[in-house]
């Protein structure tokens, strides 16, 4: 993706470990401005939602209606453990459990998405959200892959 | 007071540039750090007491008829570093990558899949090989309930418990 990516940062019950993470990153120390990122208010002027937390059933259908204003292409970055695959969370009563259910569920009521972005960390770090977005913008390659050993 | 826009100039130039010019430069990582884990496929039994002490079940151990799979899903893991701590045979290591940004879901796993064993009297597929290997060496007054499922060590067991208590005239009887 090349043009600069306008965020929309969506809370569904995160512990703000990792919006403050988010904070962080805009500050003049790590700037992600240099990215072209920004904050913006309105899911409507997004580019990509920075999606935190284990996404709870109280804030569901909320989540659903700030991914549907998105305009495509939409783009969801889960941040954190709890983001990508629920964290602590996954199968407590009260949350879905991260993002891939999620998006079963966008997918049934026929939302697309069309990228995800996972960035494991509880919190991130700082530079795992830079290193992610300098991955969608093509700076840096992907490191992680998938491995399996056979062990005898 | 705020300051007026030639004094912030003056004092901006003074501090000179703080941005970290990180996708670009290595990252300022402190020692005490805790990223991601690496299983070392070399030294793993297979034992699941990782799995146990796993607060988010990140790894997780899945069992089929032929083998028993370690799986670690980072993307759920806390990086707490537990696993590091209770394995017994030191296969497991911390290091500081956090650089796992992805954006397919598979590549947030890795397996370690070891072979099982089957009980000598049932048959029954029980723990890995490399996990009964080390029993072995451990512990060498187990003689052969060490090759047996949990169920036959019980019943073997109570056997020759009872043997013992009614003496063997009566079992030969039967």
């Amino acid at each position: 993706m090349k043009r600069s990516i306008w965020v929309f940062h969506l809370n569904t019950g995160s512990c703000n470990a990792c919006d403050i993470e988010v904070l962080d990153v805009l500050t003049p120390f790590h700037d992600a401005e240099r990215f072209g990122v920004k904050l913006v208010t309105s899911p409507r002027h997004a580019d990509a939602i920075l999606l935190t937390g284990p996404v709870t059933a109280e804030s569901l259908p909320k989540v659903i209606n700030a991914i549907e204003a998105v305009p495509r292409p939409r783009i969801i970055i889960a941040l954190g453990s709890c983001g990508c695959g629920g964290g602590i969370w996954h199968d407590t009563y009260s949350t879905i459990g991260g993002v891939n259910k999620l998006l079963e569920i966008l997918k049934e009521r026929g939302i697309v998405v069309d990228a995800v972005y996972y960035v494991p960390g509880c919190p991130i770090r700082p530079e795992a959200l830079l290193y992610a977005v300098a991955s969608i913008k093509g700076i840096v390659s992907k490191k992680r892959e998938m491995k399996i050993y056979k062990a005898e | 007071m705020p300051l007026k826009p030639l004094k912030l100039l003056v004092i901006a130039g003074r501090r000179g540039r703080v941005t970290v010019k990180y996708p670009y430069k290595e990252p300022i990582v402190t020692p005490e750090f805790r990223g991601e884990v690496e299983i070392d496929p070399a030294k793993c039994i297979g034992c699941g007491a990782c799995v146990k002490a796993c607060p988010p079940n990140a790894l997780e151990i899945v069992e089929s008829e032929r083998e028993i799979i370690l799986r670690y899903f980072v993307g759920r893991c806390i990086f707490c570093w537990r696993c590091v701590d209770v394995c017994p045979v030191g296969a497991i290591k911390g290091t500081r990558n956090f650089e796992l940004a992805t954006d397919k879901y598979t590549d947030l796993y890795t397996l370690v899949a070891h072979s099982r064993v089957t009980c000598e009297a049932c048959g029954k597929p029980v723990e890995t090989t490399r996990m009964r290997r080390y029993v072995v060496e451990k512990v060498q007054v187990a003689e052969e309930y060490v090759y047996l499922c949990p169920d036959c060590r019980r019943r073997v067991f109570a056997e020759r418990v009872s043997a013992r208590r009614v003496g063997s005239s009566e079992l030969e009887e039967q």
